[in-house]
């Protein structure tokens, strides 16, 4: 592992960000909390003369309401997140999944739109960002463009963000009051620990008790985060039921598989996956837990 | 005995302020005006031979001072106990990823890795063996073809009683075959009601010591050189330099005043690291620091042994056990490095601390190209426990009895004989250690509910019990004795000089209470010096959780002997007769109500030339154990104990929640309170971590998970609560009855883990370590995309598992 030498300058806005990761005498990489980057420097397996960080950015660091949707800087820490009144209120599903990563010290220093920029596999943030149905706000040369959460990864470490552009916030629409939300992740120990699979549920019932909206997302399951509409399908219109939601974790296993294929993990993923599903239909829609 | 004033009370340990205040310096830490840098140039493939080694273009980089391979040490730089199989550096061939090569020592980190890059290196590929069973056969190619030649004209010759099982596995990878032989357990099987016959296997596990190997070497004005290291053994590593520099009498090793951890790791790795500086040293004139880095540590330097293991048990239909044939393999990677011992001490606790009519244990250590093993806490019965254990339980379960009392029904008592023919004549109390965790884990009732959990259940608890025994000290292994010197020093302190490392197990606060207890002073009362290998005297290896048995024995004797200087010196001083002084911890009274307080008295001594110092060694008493038979006294005695783990397992995620860990010890006498309860909490999680998450991932000799983020060990959430209790049964010959603990306390830990999660879902575990996988489907899923060609340092599996 060689220490490369290197430049390092503070961008103090999101255009001055994309101006000096623009700059063609650089290669530059932003650099927010260095949880990924860091890492990869390590192991030798990036480039860089220059790092823009766009740690300190003033409109990336702030959690505010704005009408009918909070907007939470791509620079809010893991842990600031974790602690907002706001997330708390209305997104609680985004404040379990941002604790769900790493420990204390990388939810101190990881950053939302890093998670969501590194596009891991795993990355926790993915699964609660995409079953919110959040939007991420790009800064790129040419101005700003507003791109789903669902369609900035594109694959395990793949993005659609253009080159020198940088992620300025999400906007996440407020789910209506009588939405649940539940968040559950599996990992190799208790914390600290990558995911090996974990699952984002949003929904809520109409006036009938019938399910009028519901939203299911695993996370570390497939090359690009998604909602499993055939398990969602199982449910909608329908009173939830002990054998629905059992039907819905069995859809979603066979969801899994016929995106991904079989793998190496399938055995475990397609008994596991129904596990996750059905629990969280259950907490959403307000079924006895499981002993 | 009258009533203890310093043993077994609560004390602060010794070395904690420098510890928590950060003052405590590492090798890591130190630092040399002058001092050069130094890297290894490591084998970056698992077996090959070297067809052309060139360090001179190194030498040519700017920036590098000198360059070494084993050409430059005696005899190649040859060396290994107890087979000669290692190099200092690598000769003729390299035996697996992360083999070392060659070295470079330079002003600057970035000239010195410079240095490596130019290093003309050279290798042919050899065709490499990955498994135990392969490694055996007749076509499999060979690791050690000299030493493979030695064995094939030793011939068995009558030596060994099992000549037939070795001619079947053939010899050339066979580095040790040991054996424990009693009876004829295989008719034996055929006569038992109940017949266990079952495979278990455990994986290789990295001691994770937070302080990577590092060695500081400075020339010395005679010529010689100075090294500064973290090791277990200043007196090995000083005699391996000896013999591999070729400069007798000007090699001196000294102790850093602190060692970041060791778990029977800082012993091999450390002598080629401080060879390797100590040669650059001296080719440089310069002082010469090598740090390796953490995935450098993780691949290049040895690993608990992997091993696999057949037991076949057999027990009356009551429950009485009359037969155990044992069959294990350990995977001694490429050198023989402390395999040959730890497989004894396998061999010798295979079968449990039980009664068998008939018992056979073969073991077999065979040489592949994963890595290296050697020692790591409960060297070898770690092992063979997480498969005995779990054995003894399904044993239990086949004669419809509940596993406790199927344990109290076979266990070893007072005065009973082990299935190798030692009588136990001192301090066996693994019988109120099983009726003590019995009574705190409120196993009956626990036992009973969790038994009656409904079918359909998806959080289910379990749970489950292990017991043990484990040899004191290093028992047949070798000379066992240590030698303290306690003496006066500065500020009227009274120094103890050991050749005893403390490298956080404690034993530095062990040593002062004793010397406190015998001689009536306050633990403030004495202080340390580093371990340096011109100062103090060899007192044998820091391991085989020894510490406390003879470096305690060395310390009373020392300081009984100290005691009547200073009886001595009081009554001098006085002008009384030795009988008529008296002493009240720190002041002596004569019998005309004379009063002289210590600092009086040591004033006095000084002035008088009295001198204040004493020292005296002590030795485990003699035993033999004949490896050709299988039978004998391998240890004087042991530690028992025995643990409950109560689990929480997600039969629907695989997902196991260790909730509580009950363990009983029986340690003769506990000695430092808040020490014993660290040994026994740090042992419980790296057993819950070897239970549950530990496993070096080998793939065609390269380790995938060389750094924490993929080799996982548990972290303070993954640990259960711990309660824990102490059985003292006094060993007559122990410091004041105190037997052993460091190993001891991880050794039950995974077995009665796996034996909960058994209880819990049904599922037997038998092969380490209960992942996800293996506890939801009952076998392990292989990653196909893991990578097998990569660089040393560098090669690793992708971050995240889809």
């Amino acid at each position: 592992m060689s220490i490369k030498h290197f430049d390092y300058v503070r961008a103090s806005s999101c255009a001055e960000a994309v101006a000096l990761l623009s700059d063609p005498t650089h290669i530059s990489r932003p650099l927010a909390g260095g949880t990924d980057l860091m890492v990869l420097r390590h192991k030798g397996e990036v480039q860089w003369d220059r790092l823009v960080d766009i740690s300190q950015v003033p409109e990336m660091r702030t959690i505010v309401q704005q009408g009918e949707a909070i907007v939470v800087g791509a620079a809010v820490t893991h842990a600031e997140i974790v602690e907002h009144p706001l997330i708390q209120r209305y997104l609680p599903l985004l404040a379990d999944a941002c604790h769900s990563i790493g420990s204390p010290q990388i939810r101190n220093r990881g950053t939302i739109g890093g998670n969501v920029a590194n596009a891991a596999a795993c990355a926790d943030t993915l699964p609660a960002l995409v079953c919110l149905d959040a939007v991420a706000r790009i800064v790129t040369k040419d101005g700003e463009m507003a791109v789903p959460v669902k369609d900035v990864v594109v694959g395990p470490n793949r993005t659609s963000l253009p080159a020198a552009s940088v992620i300025r916030d999400f906007v996440i629409p407020i789910p209506p009051a009588q939405a649940r939300m539940a968040f559950f992740k599996i990992g190799r120990r208790q914390v600290q620990s990558i995911s090996r699979l974990s699952l984002a549920c949003l929904g809520w019932l109409d006036a009938d008790g019938r399910v009028a909206e519901v939203r299911i997302v695993p996370g570390a399951c497939t090359p690009q985060t998604q909602r499993f509409d055939q398990a969602e399908a199982v449910m909608l219109g329908q009173v939830p039921t002990e054998e629905l939601v059992r039907k819905a974790g069995q859809a979603g296993a066979v969801q899994m598989i016929a995106i991904t294929g079989r793998r190496w993990s399938t055995p475990y993923k397609e008994l596991a996956l129904p596990a996750l599903i059905e629990r969280a239909l259950r907490k959403v829609f307000g079924l006895p837990e499981v002993r | 005995m009258s009533e203890l004033k310093s043993l077994g009370k609560p004390t602060r340990r010794v070395d904690a302020l420098e510890k928590v205040l950060g003052t405590g310096r590492y090798t890591h830490d130190l630092k040399i005006p002058g001092m050069l840098v130094a890297k290894v140039l490591r084998s970056p493939v698992p077996h090959a031979e070297i067809v052309k080694l060139d360090v001179t273009p190194a030498l040519k980089v700017p920036g590098v001072v000198a360059a070494i391979t084993s050409e430059d040490f005696v005899d190649h730089g040859n060396w290994g106990f107890p087979v000669k199989d290692d190099y200092m550096l690598a000769y003729k061939k390299v035996r697996y990823v992360g083999d070392p090569i060659a070295a470079v020592a330079a002003e600057t980190e970035e000239a010195a890795e410079a240095g490596l890059q130019a290093i003309v290196l050279e290798l042919k590929e050899l065709p490499a063996v990955f498994d135990v069973h392969e490694a055996l056969k007749p076509d499999a190619p060979i690791l050690h073809e000299e030493l493979a030649k030695a064995q094939a004209e030793e011939t068995t010759s009558g030596e060994l009683e099992d000549a037939e099982f070795i001619e079947v596995h053939g010899k050339g990878n066979l580095s040790e075959t040991l054996i424990v032989r009693q009876g004829d357990p295989l008719s034996k099987l055929s006569e038992c009601d109940v017949v266990l016959d079952a495979a278990y296997s455990v994986a290789h596990q990295e001691h994770a010591y937070l302080e990577t190997e590092a060695a500081l070497a400075v020339p010395t004005a005679d010529g010689g050189v100075t090294v500064f290291v973290g090791d277990q053994n200043p007196f090995i590593t000083l005699s391996n330099l000896v013999m591999t520099l070729g400069m007798p009498g000007k090699v001196r090793v000294v102790q850093s005043p602190h060692t970041g951890g060791a778990f029977g790791g800082k012993s091999d790795m450390v002598y080629e690291t401080a060879a390797q500086a100590a040669m650059l040293a001296i080719k440089s004139g310069r002082p010469v620091k090598l740090v390796t880095s953490r995935e450098e540590s993780m691949i290049a330097s040895y690993k608990r042994d992997a091993m696999e293991m057949r037991y076949r048990l057999g027990a009356t239909k009551d429950g009485r056990l009359r037969a155990a044939k044992i069959e294990c393999w350990a995977d001694s990677g490429a050198y023989a490095s402390m395999t040959p011992f730890t497989s004894w001490r396998a061999t010798i606790h295979a079968m449990g601390p039980y009664h068998y009519e008939d018992c056979h244990v073969d073991m077999m250590c065979v040489y592949t190209n994963n890595g290296y093993s050697g020692a790591f806490r409960g060297f070898g019965n770690t092992e063979v426990t997480a498969a005995s254990e779990q054995a003894i339980d399904e044993l239990a379960e086949m004669c419809g009895m509940d596993p406790m009392d199927f344990r109290l029904k076979n266990c070893v008592e007072l005065g009973d004989t082990l299935p190798f023919g030692q009588k136990l004549e001192y301090s066996v109390g693994l019988k109120q250690c099983l009726e003590r965790v019995r009574k705190i884990s409120d196993w009956d009732r626990k036992r009973a509910e969790y038994s009656r959990q409904p079918a359909h259940q998806e959080i289910r608890r379990g749970i489950g019990v292990a017991s043990f025994f484990h040899g004191l000290s290093l028992g047949a292994e070798g000379l066992d004795f240590a030698e303290h010197t306690i003496r006066l020093g500065e500020g009227n302190k009274f120094e103890i000089l050991t050749g005893l490392s403390d490298f956080g197990q404690g034993s530095r606060t062990v040593f002062s209470l004793i010397a406190s207890e015998v001689l009536g002073f306050p633990v403030e009362r004495f202080q340390w010096l580093p371990c340096d290998t011109d100062v103090v005297q060899e007192c044998g290896p820091t391991v085989a959780s020894r510490s406390t048995i003879l470096g305690g024995n060395a310390t009373r004797l020392a300081a009984m002997r100290l005691l009547t200087q200073l009886y001595d010196a009081a009554a001098m001083m006085m002008g009384c007769m030795v009988p008529e002084v008296r002493q009240e911890g720190e002041v002596f009274y004569g019998p005309a109500g004379q009063r002289v307080t210590l600092d009086e008295l040591i004033a006095y001594a000084r002035a008088n030339h009295i001198p204040l110092s004493a020292k005296a060694r002590w030795e485990m008493p003699r035993i033999h154990w004949s490896f050709a038979k299988g039978r004998g006294v391998p240890y004087v005695a042991y530690h028992f104990g025995a643990q409950v783990a109560e689990v929480e397992v997600d039969r629907r995620t695989g997902v196991t929640k260790v909730l509580n860990i009950y363990a009983v010890h029986d340690v003769g006498k506990v000695v430092f309170p808040q020490g014993i309860r660290g040994q026994i909490i740090g042992g419980i999680s790296q057993g819950l971590g070897y239970a549950l998450m530990e496993r070096v991932e080998f793939e065609k000799g390269y380790i995938q998970n060389p750094n924490f983020d993929t080799y996982l060990i548990p972290t303070a959430a993954d640990m259960p609560v711990v309660t824990v209790e102490f059985v003292e049964s006094e060993l007559p010959f122990g410091p004041f009855g105190a037997k052993n603990v460091a190993e001891p306390s991880m050794v039950p830990t995974a077995p009665a883990i796996l034996n909960a999660i058994y209880h819990a879902t049904g599922r037997r575990i038998r092969h380490l370590p209960a992942n996800l996988e293996r506890v939801l489907l009952g076998y392990d899923l292989k990653d196909t995309v893991t990578t097998t060609v990569c660089q040393v340092g560098v090669c690793e599996r992708a971050k995240c598992e889809l």
